[in-house]
């Protein structure tokens, strides 16, 4: 039952952990671990769609943001034609970065060791001593720095380093229907409030990804505190009530918290939540309105979490946004990215309210933050011990429940919220990617 | 603005008022911390953003770490007094280091602009490595019926990427 000490070493060992997981079980070395760390940068970074930008953070011609795939430093540029383009932040001669800042606007890029300049696009434009150096041996066609392939859903700009990954509609795979929510807060959908935070936590950046998947579970207790202040509608045993909703075969999984009671849109300004009842589907509209928390993620590494918020005791409060990003540095170390998204068609002072909530409860010295990074740090910790090698967790929650035939939207959605499906769809996938299956 | 420079008992008084607030914080005597501040304080820490040299901002105008008040500040102190905020159980031993204190006059008669360096020490379990936060601060501080309050902090912290797994400790 346990995987050998070998570990991860081989093959049979991915194979293993596949298993496991149809049965429920999951091995706890994986939360810290280097053959997995590395294995994942080459096997499910590289191949899957990753998260790099929201457009609203680059809105003009020019705008850049730095961010990664792996450990691969990319440029996301809005080109002068307003396309956006991910380049390699490798200038192509000797490969120095081209951007060494997170943010900024330029038309060019120009190396600052040799000087060979690129359009934001990433073509090659100048290359010094060209005619006396170079002689014609040089194309500049040849040498543009190095693209990756992007696509867009509502906002969200994704980029996979896979030539052969299928679309990032296929990939996302109906998922789009609770990712909505998020990101068509009203008709004119949502945007960035600012940059986002960054730090550094010792935590595995999969039980980020895991928690954010729908993990109900824990909130009465690892967010005790809440509940006990009077920070919360509803008491502890009622806050697990709701459905567990999974994308079967693509990772993807959002838990839907629902509070008996609890008026409809609760926590939207009203303006806002009759925009949403006309621009979202019928079905969108049902299974949102008695949404009290949103908790989801995209596999692999990209998670969002909408909840009202007040610190008036008992009062609905403001919908907040948080859409987070891990990047993996190391085995059991991952940098922080946080942004707080906002309705673009909302009032300033909702925008101001809504982003206030946000770092109190969800930036990092958000109150409730605080507690899931001490959580995930001391199980980060514990997973790279050498017992841990030879533990396995039980994923087995939830294990006979059946889908709710009448539930409006898609996917495989099981109810209560407490529930491992969402988890064990998750790991399934990241199995898939692991034993080199997709 | 007041246009005259604070005298050295005032200089004095103020730099003696913030040594003893970072005190209360290290001590964890977080409701005394509260006292120190005025009804209407606003605590903010900006984020900071790596940027060109020619930028023009580098701490970013509308994002914030912290963004609080007299009582959102009260509901973090009431939060650390249940025995539900697992960040900080056990407690982080933090000591703040408070240095090149310069008072200005402020914008009222009756209050200081005092910044100050502020270097973060904070250590957790048995861990040997120690988070360190090196924070600009620029603080109000106002006389109130013959004692100081804090009317404004306004600290920056120097890492644009913070080292530390979460941020449950005050500035």
């Amino acid at each position: 039952m346990a995987t050998d000490s070998a570990g991860t070493r081989t093959e049979a060992g991915l194979e293993g952990i596949r298993d496991g997981i149809a049965q429920g079980r999951f091995p706890a070395h994986v939360f810290n671990d280097r053959e997995i760390f590395d294995t994942e940068q080459r096997r499910v970074f590289s191949k899957a769609w990753c998260f790099l930008a929201h457009e609203s953070e680059i809105p003009n011609r020019g705008d850049y943001v730095t961010r990664y795939i792996a450990d691969n430093n990319l440029i996301v540029a809005r080109a002068e034609s307003g396309e956006i383009h991910a380049s390699l932040n490798m200038c192509r001669h000797r490969g120095n970065m081209m951007c060494k800042s997170e943010m900024g606007n330029a038309s060019h890029f120009r190396c600052s060791y040799h000087g060979w300049v690129y359009k934001n696009s990433g073509e090659l434009v100048g290359v010094p001593y060209m005619k006396e150096g170079y002689g014609g041996r040089i194309d500049k066609r040849d040498w543009g720095l190095v693209k990756v392939r992007t696509d867009t859903y509502a906002g969200l700009v994704f980029g996979t380093l896979d030539p052969d990954a299928p679309t990032l509609e296929e990939y996302l795979g109906g998922f789009q229907f609770y990712l909505d929510l998020y990101l068509k807060q009203g008709s004119s959908g949502s945007e960035v409030h600012g940059p986002p935070d960054h730090w550094v936590t010792e935590t595995d950046w999969k039980i980020a990804a895991e928690n954010f998947s729908g993990d109900g579970y824990h909130t009465p207790v690892a967010h005790q505190f809440g509940f006990n202040l009077g920070y919360f509608a509803s008491s502890g045993s009622t806050h697990s009530q709701g459905w567990a909703a999974s994308i079967p075969g693509k990772g993807h999984g959002i838990g839907l918290g629902h509070t008996p009671g609890f008026p409809p849109f609760a926590g939207f300004p009203e303006e806002l939540a009759e925009e949403m009842r006309s621009s979202l589907s019928p079905e969108q509209v049902e299974v949102f309105s008695q949404t009290r928390t949103a908790v989801g993620t995209v596999f692999p590494n990209l998670s969002f979490l909408m909840q009202p918020f007040s610190i008036v005791p008992g009062e609905a409060g403001v919908r907040f946004v948080t859409m987070r990003l891990y990047h993996p540095i190391g085995p059991g170390r991952t940098e922080m990215y946080s942004w707080c998204l906002v309705p673009k068609d909302a009032s300033d002072e909702y925008k101001q309210e809504a982003y206030r909530a946000y770092t109190l409860a969800f930036a990092q010295a958000g109150t409730f933050e605080q507690d899931d990074l001490e959580n995930w740090a001391r199980v980060t910790r514990s997973a790279g011990s050498t017992m841990a090698r030879n533990i396995e967790f039980p994923y087995v929650m939830g294990m006979d429940s059946t889908p709710d035939p009448d539930f409006p939207g898609p996917g495989h959605v099981v109810t209560p919220y407490v529930n491992d499906s969402n988890f064990r769809n998750l790991w399934s996938r990241w199995s898939e990617y692991m034993t080199g299956r997709v | 603005m007041a246009a005259t420079k604070p005298d050295r008992d005032t200089v004095l008084d103020a730099t003696e008022f913030l040594y003893r607030e970072a005190r209360a914080l290290d001590e964890r005597r977080f409701r005394d911390w509260l006292d120190y501040l005025s009804d209407d304080v606003r605590y903010e820490v900006p984020l900071r953003v790596t940027r060109e040299g020619q930028a023009e901002w580098e701490v970013s105008p509308t994002s914030r770490i912290f963004d609080d008040d007299k009582q959102t500040l009260t509901l973090r102190v009431e939060r650390l007094e249940t025995d539900f905020a697992w960040a900080e159980q056990p407690p982080s031993r933090t000591r703040h280091y408070v240095a090149n204190v310069v008072v200005d006059p402020g914008e009222r008669d009756d209050e200081l602009r005092v910044s100050s360096n502020c270097l973060i020490y904070r250590s957790r379990g048995d861990s040997i490595e120690p988070n360190l936060y090196s924070a600009a601060r620029t603080d109000t501080i106002r006389r109130v019926d013959g004692r100081l309050l804090l009317a404004r902090r306004y600290a920056v912290l120097d890492q644009s990427v913070i080292n530390g797994h979460n941020l449950s400790i005050l500035l």
